[in-house]
């Protein structure tokens, strides 16, 4: 037992501390010291959860809030990933890209909004634009100094077997970056979503984001709560899932070095 | 070292390639900015895109030029100047001694785990409109907000850099005598502090984004209010000036954390 305990001492905890949050939340309110207008209860999300899916809300939102995730993700990866090896093989490619990527770095890409406005109308094409921009970032970084750090010995080696500088890029460069390509997808997917929900704050029909800005605007805590506490599983989820893919890409280098 | 290189790997330089690579590569940014702002000045003229969405050089310099002498800028930026640096004073206060405890005590550690992490991966910037329904619709909820952003990316890497620290230098520490106060303020602390400052780093982007989206959200005054009430006009040479103003701020200050960095590096490689 004592054993049991030990080794799953980090799940318990972690799950009492779980409860004891929420239990905080739930008695703040029921003694009194916290109006229930400000903070709701969990009591009272959990009901509000149930009517929102059931009425098909929660489902439509998240639904549009994914689509617009996996659109700016999906895009980011394709051209972060392509201007980063692009960037990492010819150095002055890369000199040219500096000073944007600096830019949009440093710049608040929100700032930019009523702009993306003009440019692509309201709603979706506006929040994906977004997203990507927050996105691209972390992958396009990580990629370029992958491709860039790769071993110089490997590099020598295989030249001085005769391969060309192709060979080069598709059999050392491009496998000895995967792993840290895909650290920065990590990056990107807590990023991208930011962008997407943040970007719904201020303007959507649909979308989690959306949904908690137009409960606010009512003055409506409870139903807040129940989108909140959604884009923060959500971010749990997909932060996860990218790990998961990390530890199979780690994995199969190691299995491609000792082949 | 001796390295044998063919000549085909490294051809004869030509042209530009005779510079050293550093001037080469500053030379080359400095012509890409170039050829991106000629376009940007005769694409509207040009008829290639339309003026009004995307402004021009020429004009962004006049539109600084105007908002820096009237438009009340010293106004709006000591607005949102305050609201960044209460906000994020206050991450730091609470922040580093947080992350010292749980890097230190692994219980806590477990306790604290879970919920930090679930805010450290969320969007903290979602937390925005409850703020404002809790603390109104003045400064208060950007600092709220800058304060939500900046504090858990510091937690997170002052606890990883209290863990990470070198088991061997502690047990020789202790073994001399050290008490554990000892080992804490003489390994610990100097062990976490790149770690620190790195977290520092990225909290600072945090807390830039916190202040203008706060801003953008509902405000009365600041930078954000002005990016607002310039992006509504279609007034895109005044927003951009704006935006330009935040983007320096942000690199300044990162650039100031990647000093402070290279410092302690420096010193503990002495």
């Amino acid at each position: 037992m004592a054993q049991l305990f030990l080794r799953r001492r980090a799940l318990i905890l972690g799950t009492l501390s779980m409860f004891a949050i929420g239990l905080l939340w739930q008695l703040s309110v029921s003694l009194g010291v916290i109006d229930v207008f400000f903070v709701s209860t969990p009591n009272l999300v959990a009901q509000e959860f149930l009517v929102q899916f059931h009425n098909g809300v929660t489902l439509r939102d998240l639904a549009s809030t994914l689509w617009s995730f996996v659109l700016a993700l999906g895009l980011a990866t394709v051209v972060g990933i392509g201007l980063g090896v692009f960037a990492g093989w010819y150095q002055d490619f890369e000199s040219a890209l500096e000073p944007f990527i600096w830019f949009k770095y440093s710049a608040p890409t929100i700032a930019f909004y009523p702009l993306f406005i003009a440019w692509l109308g309201y709603g979706t094409p506006t929040i994906v634009a977004i997203a990507f921009l927050f996105a691209l970032t972390p992958i396009y970084a990580n990629t370029l100094s992958g491709i860039k750090n790769v071993d110089r010995d490997l590099v020598r080696a295989a030249t001085s077997f005769g391969a060309t500088r192709w060979d080069v890029f598709t059999r050392v460069a491009l496998p000895a970056s995967v792993p840290i390509v895909v650290a920065g997808l990590q990056l990107g997917v807590g990023r991208a979503l930011t962008g997407v929900v943040v970007a719904e704050l201020f303007g959507a029909q649909s979308g989690l984001g959306f949904r908690i800005a137009y409960h606010a605007q009512l003055l409506q805590t409870t139903a807040m709560m129940v989108s909140i506490v959604i884009v923060i599983v959500l971010g749990v989820i997909l932060t996860q899932m990218l790990a998961f893919v990390e530890s199979k890409t780690d994995a199969w280098r190691v299995e491609s070095q000792t082949r | 070292m001796v390295t044998f290189v063919s000549s085909t790997a490294q051809p004869r330089p030509r042209g530009v390639g005779r510079l050293n690579p550093a001037a080469r590569s500053t030379l080359i940014s400095f012509l890409a900015v170039v050829v991106f702002l000629a376009l940007w000045q005769v694409a509207p003229i040009l008829g290639w895109v339309n003026g009004r969405f995307t402004s021009q050089p020429t004009l962004v310099v006049q539109a600084a030029i105007e908002v820096f002498t009237s438009d009340n800028f010293l106004f709006h930026a000591r607005i949102s100047l305050s609201e960044f640096a209460l906000g994020f004073g206050l991450a730091l206060i609470i922040s580093v001694p947080f992350g010292a405890l749980l890097g230190t005590s692994q219980i806590a550690r477990e306790l604290i785990s879970p919920p930090l992490m679930a805010l450290y991966i969320a969007p903290t910037l979602i937390l925005l409109p409850i703020m404002v329904i809790w603390l109104g619709i003045g400064m208060a909820s950007k600092v709220a907000v800058v304060f939500l952003g900046a504090i858990f990316p510091i937690v997170v890497n002052t606890t990883a850099g209290m863990r990470e620290a070198d088991q061997r230098l502690i047990r020789a520490a202790r073994s001399f005598g050290a008490t554990r106060m000892d080992v804490f303020r003489h390994v610990l602390i100097p062990g976490a502090l790149p770690s620190v400052l790195a977290g520092i780093r990225l909290a600072v982007g945090r807390g830039v984004l916190g202040v203008v989206v706060g801003e953008l959200y509902v405000s009365q005054a600041g930078i954000g209010h002005q990016l607002v009430v310039y992006g509504s006009a279609m007034r895109v040479d005044r927003l951009l000036v704006y935006a330009l103003v935040v983007s320096v701020f942000g690199y300044a200050l990162t650039q100031v954390v990647r000093l402070l960095e290279s410092r302690v590096r420096d010193w503990r490689s002495e």
